[in-house]
């Protein structure tokens, strides 16, 4: 199956929710329908089909088979924890159009259309950022998001076609390459607002809702991020120029930001800005793998992609959940948190096992690699140290969450499963056999009745650990993909298909492997006069 | 030099002009229109009927969203160097656009798109950089990328239909985002209201024309910075009498209509006057 059926149940299902945003639950319904029919889609995608439209060819690849599976149940999962806690509007339709565009982006090898399609997915987050009814601050933060996403947007649109001619003349000017190289990069930075670049994203944390965070800050932006590996891959990799500033540039970018990342989410007490800190730590290392122009960068950025993504999902969800139960997020009035919501509790453990990783794990090995790659060695091993700092952020949420709680967090609504009335008792007045089987077929029917209704105040008065539940299972499939499970590793070896008719060196495609030969990243040979044109490192589509 | 091509170039650039000079948000939406609908039309060779007819319907559905969202507000911040600068500007910029054409090799796009995506990209930059105003923030967006799009035209290929499509699709989103943070910020108060509600100061008053909000019916601005947005305000306390007497009952029931005061007597004079 190609990619368009999942395009047009995003389209449809997103258009469709956000059109009846005024019938919140119904929003909410058709929202989840398209989430469940994009899973089931996505799980049927074929990672060799292509599909040709206007010209623009859409090919699927294993990495975005995976990115859109992964998308779609984390996307259930966390509308899923919303409905429980605060049932946001708008958020579920945006969440199911801007995965769609996500994954048109990934579909598209032209990276010039790729570009397009990741920033208009951006732009449908601004509708969350600044909702209607919102207070003055919402409008001015969308308005900032906005110009964020227009440049960042520009500048990737302006790398993109500079570069998509055969480069013939551009070929003797390395500083062209090196330009476009630098501008694409420091889009991805902005797109993931990594350090100096944080100020927007900062504010988005705190104005967009809980929901939404994982959207606006980690999935679109690694979105982005993939199209531009695969670009550098192909436009910048292949002249095999030394680029060394424009590299030692974008490794700083991403150095700043793993680390001051880690140091502000320690410092925070509102624990949606640790989550949003935290990604901003961990983008720092998909910003790292930009500046790595080697074949064996390849693999462990797609990685670090996918783990990245999944793990700040289930942070945010476990915030969502806090924040619900609790009705605060500010980690000084959650005192006891952990010994009335064990389940979440469970659940922040494996989620920062997840994000500090070991040697071994998927995860960890992922984040070395790059690091490695990017940075020369001294300075490398400092950094790659530095995440396993963000135990003392995680550490510090369970230690207020085992004292002893406090008002807010006993007046909370707990984790114990409840049930909202108690079931009416019918004594036997049969006599007979014949009579009493009846009365028992009579009763078993009447309880099953009683139940039956009791089960939405059940639902409601349970959402607590209802969602505890959906929580533990994000952190769980966290788990899995930072592990390396679900084929995430042989996912991110495999690279796109052809562009086919597409033209330009926009167009990427291979069935083999950056390691490979042919493959992305630079050749042996420097080919600013042999054949420079990323189409070589790339197999045409069948 | 494509004489056609000229011409629809320039008349971009001039709603690009428009867009960021104009005062009144209907003027905006126009020079946001017109280059929307300019934008396929500037290239060689031409994009078939189809892709020009989505290019052209995304321009309307854009500026339809934008009208939606900006309904009833009447006036924006506009440019404060008066629109012959920003002409000016433009023009230069699209001078440095045409003699640079292809930026270090041969292009494969017209002349022309470079030099109007200089022009809307110097456009864009004031707006971006200095607007206060989150209307006039959006319309440098919008520039911004269509610049940036305009600029891919002059050197690549031309857009097939398929990305003729996604170029829509991010029309569409782009009005859709202005509008939308358009109507946020009037329900919060008004296009500039964003600015007093996180404590920056207000817009500068304009240097290159005098303020016409009055003659359009709208409050000029205040050299104060205004309230902020807002807030149910909490019932005083009742005060005290100063005299004994009996203290007021609150109203119960619709207004009356207030008693005239009676004339205050005069405070007798204090004793510890020194």
């Amino acid at each position: 199956m190609t990619v368009l059926p999942f395009l047009v149940v995003a389209a449809v299902a997103g258009t469709g929710s956000l059109i009846l945003r005024g019938s919140r639950g119904w929003s909410t319904t058709i929202a989840i329908v398209g989430l469940l029919a994009m899973t089931w889609v996505a799980i049927s995608l074929s990672p060799d089909a292509a599909i040709d439209i206007g010209g623009t060819i859409l090919a699927g690849s294993a990495w975005l088979r995976l990115y859109a599976i992964l998308a779609s149940v984390v996307a259930l999962g966390l509308i899923a924890v919303d409905v429980s806690a605060f049932h946001e509007p708008d958020a579920p339709g945006v969440i199911v159009i801007a995965i769609g565009a996500a994954v048109l982006a990934l579909a598209s090898p032209n990276a010039g259309v790729a570009v397009l399609a990741a920033t208009a997915g951006g732009l449908a987050g601004v509708l969350v950022a600044a909702p209607l009814g919102a207070a003055g601050r919402a409008a001015f933060v969308g308005a900032r998001e906005l110009r964020a996403l227009a440049i960042t947007g520009a500048l990737a649109i302006l790398a993109t076609g500079w570069l998509a001619r055969p480069p013939g003349e551009l070929a003797t000017q390395p500083a062209v390459f090196g330009l476009a190289y630098l501008a694409f990069g420091a889009a991805v930075a902005v797109r993931f607002g990594a350090i100096p670049f944080h100020l927007w994203a900062a504010r988005v944390a705190d104005a967009a809702p809980g929901v939404a965070l994982p959207l606006l800050m980690a999935w679109l932006p690694a979105a982005f991020a993939a199209v531009a590996l695969v670009w550098i891959d192909q436009s910048v990799a292949p002249m095999t120029l030394p680029l060394s500033s424009e590299r030692a540039l974008i490794a700083a970018i991403g150095t700043v930001s793993i680390v001051l990342g880690l140091v502000a989410a320690l410092v925070q007490d509102d624990l949606e800005h640790v989550v949003g800190y935290s990604i901003v730590a961990d983008a720092g290392v998909a910003v790292l793998g930009l500046a790595v122009l080697d074949p064996a960068g390849w693999e462990p950025a797609r990685t670090w992609l996918l783990v990245f993504v999944v793990g700040r999902s289930a942070f945010a969800a476990w915030v969502l959940a806090i924040h619900g139960g609790f009705g605060t997020r500010r980690l000084p009035d959650l005192a006891g948190w952990a010994r009335r919501a064990p389940v979440l509790a469970a659940s922040l453990v494996a989620i920062a096992a997840t994000s500090i990783a070991w040697p071994g794990l998927a995860a960890w090995q992922a984040r070395s690699t790059l690091i490695d790659l990017a940075m020369p060695r001294p300075i490398a091993v400092l950094v790659m140290i530095a995440p396993i700092a963000a135990i003392a952020i995680y550490g510090r949420i369970l230690l207020v969450g085992v004292g002893q709680p406090n008002a807010a967090v006993r007046a909370g609504r707990g984790e114990r499963p409840r049930w909202p009335a108690s079931l009416p008792r019918r004594p036997m007045a049969g006599v007979g056999g014949l009579e009493r089987g009846f009365e028992r077929a009579s009763h078993a029917l009447s309880g099953t009745l009683d139940v039956a209704w009791l089960v939405p105040t059940a639902i409601r008065t349970n959402r607590m650990p209802l969602a505890a539940v959906a929580v533990l299972l994000l952190s769980g499939l966290a788990f899995l993909v930072a592990g390396g499970g679900l084929g995430v590793r042989e996912a991110a070896r495999a690279v796109p298909q052809a562009a086919g008719s597409d033209t330009g060196p926009s167009g990427p495609g291979s069935t083999s492997g950056p390691g490979s030969t042919p493959g992305p990243g630079p050749s042996e040979e420097p080919s600013a006069a042999a054949s420079p044109s990323p189409q070589a490192s790339f197999a045409p589509v069948p | 030099m494509n004489v056609a091509l000229a011409i629809v170039a320039g008349l971009a650039v001039a709603g690009a002009v428009l867009a960021v000079s104009a005062r009144d948000v209907r003027a905006t939406v126009l020079g946001v229109l017109i280059v929307l609908i300019a934008g396929p039309l500037v290239a060689s060779p031409w994009p078939s009927p189809a892709a020009i007819l989505a290019r052209v319907a995304a321009g309307l559905l854009a500026a339809r969203l934008l009208t939606i969202g900006l309904r009833g507000e009447e006036a924006t911040a506009g440019t404060r160097i008066g629109w012959p600068a920003e002409a000016l500007a433009a023009a230069a910029a699209a001078v440095v656009g045409f003699g640079s054409h292809g930026l270090g090799a041969a292009a494969l796009g017209p002349a022309e798109a470079q030099a109007a995506g200089f022009a809307l990209i110097a456009l864009a930059i004031s707006p971006l950089v200095t607007g206060r105003d989150v209307l006039r923030l959006g319309i440098g967006s919008l520039l911004l990328v269509s610049g940036a799009l305009f600029i891919r035209v002059g050197l690549d290929h031309p857009p097939r239909d398929g990305e003729q499509l996604v170029i829509s699709l991010l029309t569409i989103s782009l009005g859709g985002a202005v509008g939308v943070i358009g109507a946020a910020a009037r329900a919060a108060g008004g296009l500039a209201a964003s600015s007093v509600a996180i404590g920056l100061p207000v817009p500068r008053l304009p240097d290159a024309h005098r303020d016409i909000r009055r003659d359009i019916g709208v409050e000029p601005i205040s050299p104060k910075p205004p309230v902020g947005p807002k807030r149910p305000v909490a019932p005083k306390p009742p005060v005290a009498p100063k005299e004994p007497g009996v203290a007021r009952e609150p109203p119960a029931g619709p207004r009356a209509p207030r008693a005239r005061r009676t004339p205050r007597t005069p405070k007798p004079p204090s004793g510890d006057a020194s």
